[in-house]
């Protein structure tokens, strides 16, 4: 038993190690990441203030497509930070065991991707500075109130998601760092210390966090489902052909969660490489996820069944216009790749147990995240570009639309933002929830400790089954008396 | 060398008058014409206006206003301009001076007014006259009247102070409304009896105030003896204005939402946010655990 202990003991030494480790190095290669994304924000913030200074016009966007990478960036982003609330809340309600290495992940990139999605309508306003009035002078009728208020609810209730299964790590930071010399000590020291908030393990402070996250996992899903059901009526609350559906708001959702999951996995496959977590996210976990991510995936595509043959089978005038031009018109080569190509190609790969295995679910999740930030540009573009009152006598160039520079260099200074909050968080904090782990190697621990003690147990009963049968009777051995079996 | 100075000097003088005289005539070249369209009107308070309007040729030989253009109005008496007041003229051209009510006039018992444009770096010389008779316009009117009769007299006042009545004299009944006069009916047109009156019956239903008080308007227009002449009254002959009780019913589509709606979204965020606020409550209570320990 006491080696027993010796063994759990160092299994749980080892995992803090592991998960600490990446936040005491800043490499070579690491600055160079850096670097690079940080001349992408800057060239992106170049053209954001070239666009602000000179007008919306020197974008690719005019009259009538007024929504355009910006607006389908903003879908994909909110769209993703579900991958959060689906892993992590979803998965911690339905006590799933294997979510504990793979949470801290899916929490971050929720936060993350809600920070750059929140801002993308407003970089898509020629004037930003009036944004305000839409808090001071909105009408609570309108769905972008709804959408401000819900995303604000979800940004803040998703930064309390993450922060609070960080505290007890926090405070191992605190402690840790003590003893181990790092680069930016004083700084480090200070944030862990404020982020600990005097965190020591006691009885009572596990007994209010664990509170805390039950509270926290159950209000999460709600919200995190209403964001994007929100967002989806900001869409189907206008006439327009193409987004006036009633499936809108759970097409938005299962969406979300099934290109937010994908996501997911791409962290997961990211941090286990970069950071050799090898031992602690394991095949089992991406086939697991990957299963999830097929069920999505599958749901998805019903629901684009339903999005797309109905309105196909009436061709109702202004959505039959929309309708060609998706099918077989200038969109068609998009519309079907993404159909067949990130939604069915997907499912088949995903059904079998091959599939699941890291390097295909990887590329598979690519294609599935690239998908669907295309699939948004679909929904939103086409049904700008065909109004219900036809669109003539302008310019020939407003009836097209493809973004340019300006459009690309901000959305990819945007991605690029997401990269290096997530990179300087897993140079500061560590990426997997250690207490949480250590809860779950405790519990195999202790599994394996009760299937062995069984095993023992059995082994001596056969014993002493043995032993009555041989001497032809019974057997009593200090309290225990055992009877051979008629 | 003394003859030499003298030619020197008057070949300057020359040059120099020739200069004053090209520049003299340039400027006098680049004055535009004025017209001047004069008016004048007599209110219901009785204070008495006069108007010029100046309007210039443009290069096209088109009428425009000449903007900033000084008037001088001057009034007649005894064959002698006695200059009244002078004004500007704004953006239309339009120079405005209010006359002093006890006016003197002449054995006609009328008043000649001269608007005159005088020196003007803009503007050639320009001149203009009025000449009217000072009338009086009354309105009488009973409001208790059901036949909602309404009376204007015009009259003149004599020298011995008594009032002359004019006869046959147009007279023009309005409504006052918010920006501007509304004739009272199709045929609002009345010329006045030997007696110096014109009677006029105001329509049923006209909009009114919340009393359903209406301000008639009695009004001599453009005419060629007296000018501009107005009268009013109120009374409560119109139609009491109907008050919306709500003018904006709690709709999706006013400017204050329907009471089901914003008490859905109150409780649905507010209770989320109560969340929220008990769960950094129950943070605040973790780091004070800390103190305790």
């Amino acid at each position: 038993m006491a080696n027993e202990k010796y063994n759990l003991k160092n299994e749980i030494e080892t995992l803090r190690e592991d998960c600490l480790r990446p936040t005491r190095t800043f490499g070579r290669s690491t600055q160079i990441w850096v670097g690079c994304l940080l001349v992408i924000i800057g060239w992106g913030l170049y053209c954001y203030i070239h666009q602000l200074r000179d007008g919306l016009g020197v974008t690719a966007m005019r009259n009538y497509v007024s929504w355009g990478l910006y607006i389908s960036t903003f879908v994909f982003f909110i769209g993703i930070s579900h991958s959060g609330t689906l892993v992590s809340a979803i998965l911690r309600i339905t006590k799933q065991e294997w979510r504990r290495p793979i949470t801290r992940s899916a929490e971050l990139l929720t936060f993350v991707s809600l920070c750059f999605g929140g801002i993308q309508p407003i970089i898509d306003l020629g004037r930003p500075d009036r944004i305000m009035n839409l808090v001071f002078f909105g009408r609570i009728q309108s769905p972008l109130i709804w959408d401000i208020i819900s995303i604000m609810t979800y940004f803040t209730g998703s930064t309390v998601f993450l922060f609070l299964p960080m505290i007890p790590d926090m405070a191992l930071c605190r402690d840790r760092l003590t003893v181990v010399d790092t680069r930016y000590k004083k700084f480090k020291k200070w944030l862990y210390k404020f982020l600990a908030i005097g965190w020591q393990g006691t009885k009572s402070q596990w007994h209010r966090l664990e509170l805390t996250m039950t509270i926290m996992t159950i209000v999460i899903i709600p919200v995190a489902v209403s964001v994007h059901t929100v967002v989806s009526y900001i869409f189907a609350m206008t006439l327009r052909p193409g987004w006036d559906s009633t499936v809108f708001g759970p097409y938005f959702v299962v969406g979300a969660l099934y290109s937010g999951s994908a996501c997911v996995i791409l962290g997961m496959a990211a941090f286990r490489k970069l950071y050799h977590l090898e031992k602690y996210i394991t095949p089992r976990h991406f086939d697991l996820i990957g299963r999830v991510v097929l069920a999505l995936t599958m749901i998805y595509a019903y629901m684009n069944l339903n999005e797309y043959w109905i309105p196909a089978y009436k061709m109702a005038t202004a959505e039959g216009h929309l309708l060609n031009d998706l099918f077989t018109g200038s969109y068609s080569t998009a519309f079907w790749t993404c159909q067949f190509g990130t939604v069915l190609l997907p499912i088949v790969i995903m059904a079998f147990p091959k599939g699941r295995k890291i390097t295909p679910l990887v590329i598979t999740c690519i294609i599935i995240a690239a998908g669907a930030w295309v699939k948004r540009y679909l929904i939103v573009v086409p049904t700008l570009l065909h109004p219900f009152m036809p669109i003539q006598e302008v310019p020939g160039t407003w009836s097209t639309y493809f973004p340019n520079y300006v459009e690309f260099s901000v959305t990819a200074a945007c991605l690029a933002g997401i990269f290096l909050i997530i990179t300087l968080f897993s140079k500061l904090f560590p990426m997997m929830a250690v207490w949480e782990v250590e809860e779950g190697i405790e519990i195999d621990h202790d599994k394996q400790m009760a299937i062995e003690l069984r095993e023992i147990r059995l082994a001596e009963e056969a014993k002493l089954l043995d032993l009555a049968k041989t001497n032809g009777g019974v057997v009593n051995e200090g309290n225990k008396s055992i009877t051979q079996p008629a | 060398m003394k003859m030499n100075n003298i030619i020197k000097k008057t070949a300057l003088a020359i040059t120099l008058t020739g200069l004053f005289s090209i520049t003299a005539s340039a400027q006098d070249q680049g004055k535009s014409e004025a017209t001047i369209v004069m008016s004048y009107s007599k209110n219901a308070d009785l204070s008495k206006t006069a108007t010029a309007i100046i309007k210039v040729k443009n290069k096209d030989g088109k009428f425009v206003a000449a903007k900033n253009a000084k008037v001088n109005f001057y009034l007649m008496h005894d064959k002698q301009e006695q200059l009244l007041k002078s004004a500007n003229t704004d953006n239309t051209g339009l120079a405005v001076i209010v006359l002093q009510k006890d006016m003197p006039l002449d054995d006609s018992l009328s008043f000649t007014i001269v608007a005159k444009v005088e020196n003007d770096p803009l503007y050639e010389n320009a001149s203009e006259q009025m000449h009217y008779k000072d009338a009086n316009l009354s309105i009488k009117l009973n409001p208790a009247d059901t036949g909602r009769v309404v009376i204007a007299k015009v009259t003149q006042t004599g020298k011995d102070g008594k009032e002359i009545a004019i006869k046959g004299t147009e007279v023009k009944f309005y409504v006052k409304r918010l920006f501007g006069n509304m004739p009272a009916a199709e045929e609002y047109a009345v010329s006045t009896e030997d007696n110096g009156e014109a009677s006029f019956i105001i329509p049923k239903n006209i909009p009114g105030d919340l009393e359903g008080k209406v301000t008639v308007v009695a009004k001599i227009e453009d005419n060629d003896k007296f000018g501009n002449v107005e009268g009013n009254a109120d009374t409560k002959w119109g139609k009491p204005l109907a008050t919306i009780k709500d003018p904006f019913p709690r709709e999706l589509w006013s400017p204050y939402a329907p009471l089901p709606l914003v008490i859905t979204i109150s409780t649905l965020f507010g209770g989320v946010w109560f969340t929220y606020f008990f769960l950094f409550y129950q943070l605040v209570k973790i780091k004070k655990d800390t103190a305790k320990a």
